[in-house]
């Protein structure tokens, strides 16, 4: 099967979808990791604090997390609009 | 307990499994997007804009009703002192709003001014959010049968036009009324932080810069989350389409009703208040900049 032009793009389309996808989740990750794992750490010195620290822990979740969704979309727009 | 539960999982499954038999009709090129693409009804150009109505606008109208007219009409309604199960729901958004939202955020100058801006800019996105996830017959561009439109989970606020609408408001306003309350001199000197004179030029740079970012961050987190939840479910019901094969069908659909599940429960309700609550920063900042 010889490999056309259009379907090298296809591939790179491909490529960028998952390379995108994948990279971009890395760093967002590891700041959800170390958000919930600081936010346990404090609960854990002042239970008390428990739901003051919830609520901050979701803030800085969904603006964490945001980023995982821009590279995602970044990614589709690639596959799909490119 | 327990067999509740169950009930409610197949009841989703079912739900989910709906928009997809729409899409299972052109089964030959299963394309996720297309649930995103909007077809004008019909057609008003109002010179180079088009003005027509599209499946975009009934969901901004049906969000326009449930969160003015259907709280109207609770609240002339009548409240009563022993309140019943809805005005029990709308007085919790309005104490949510009030102390979570404009307390926490607006400056006590400005609370009266723009809390209600802030607030009815929660419980509009909070209502597109929330009805997004409700599968309604307005797929014109795969029609279920004949004239029928096909059901979709579409949100107004996947469209970058609502968000960036809705932004450059927010955005504008904490200008003008940074300069009413500063006066323009001060207002664009508070921008950068008091530091040695050889930083300023890169620290003017950066603060212009965080300054022309945020219009570009506060539209893209709320249409990014709402458009990539969105994909993420209807792609995880159409591997059953696109592989073409039945045995994924037990795994990808409940992982497409986990996030199902995920996206209605939290994210939803998460990013409306996430973009009220910025915005009430951003105005509160402006107003009085050296918190």
């Amino acid at each position: 099967m010889a490999l056309t032009d259009q379907g090298l793009v296809d591939a790179a389309k491909a490529i960028a979808l998952g390379l995108g996808t994948g990279f971009g989740a890395i760093g967002p990750g590891v700041g959800v990791g170390y958000l919930i794992g600081k936010t346990i750490e404090g609960v854990s010195r002042q239970p008390e604090m428990r739901s003051d620290l919830q609520g901050m822990m979701f803030l800085g979740l969904a603006l964490t997390e945001a980023i995982t969704f821009y590279a995602l979309l970044m990614s589709f727009v690639a596959f799909f609009i490119a | 307990m327990t067999r509740r539960l169950g009930f409610l999982f197949a009841a989703l499954i079912g739900i989910l499994a709906l928009p997809t038999s729409a899409l299972a009709a052109a089964e030959t090129n299963f394309q996720p997007v297309q649930e995103f693409i909007n077809d004008y009804w019909t057609s008003v150009t109002l010179g180079p804009l088009e003005m027509g109505i599209s499946k975009l606008v009934v969901y901004l109208w049906l969000g326009m009703l449930v969160s003015v007219v259907l709280t109207l009409w609770i609240v002339r309604g009548g409240l009563r002192t022993q309140p019943g199960r809805t005005q029990t729901v709308v007085e919790l958004l309005y104490t949510f709003s009030e102390t979570n939202i404009g307390q926490s955020t607006l400056p006590k100058a400005a609370f009266a001014r723009w809390f209600p801006y802030v607030a009815s800019l929660f419980v509009f996105i909070w209502t597109l959010n929330m009805i997004s996830f409700i599968p309604l017959p307005l797929d014109t561009h795969n029609p279920l049968w004949g004239p029928i439109p096909g059901l979709t989970i579409y949100a107004a606020t996947s469209n970058l036009s609502v968000t960036l609408t809705l932004t450059v408001l927010t955005i504008g306003i904490s200008h003008i009324e940074g300069i009413r309350a500063n006066g323009v001199v001060p207002y664009f000197r508070s921008w950068v932080p008091p530091c040695p004179p050889a930083l300023k030029p890169v620290l003017i740079i950066l603060e212009v810069l965080s300054q022309l970012l945020r219009v570009i961050s506060l539209s893209v987190r709320l249409f990014a989350n709402m458009l990539a939840g969105h994909l993420l479910i209807i792609m995880c019901i159409g591997f059953v389409i696109l592989l073409g094969k039945l045995f994924v069908a037990p795994i990808a659909i409940p992982i497409a009703v986990v996030f199902y599940i995920f996206e209605w429960g939290l994210v939803a309700s998460l990013q409306a208040y996430i973009f009220a609550m910025l915005s009430g920063i951003y105005i509160g900042s402006a107003i009085e900049p050296h918190h």
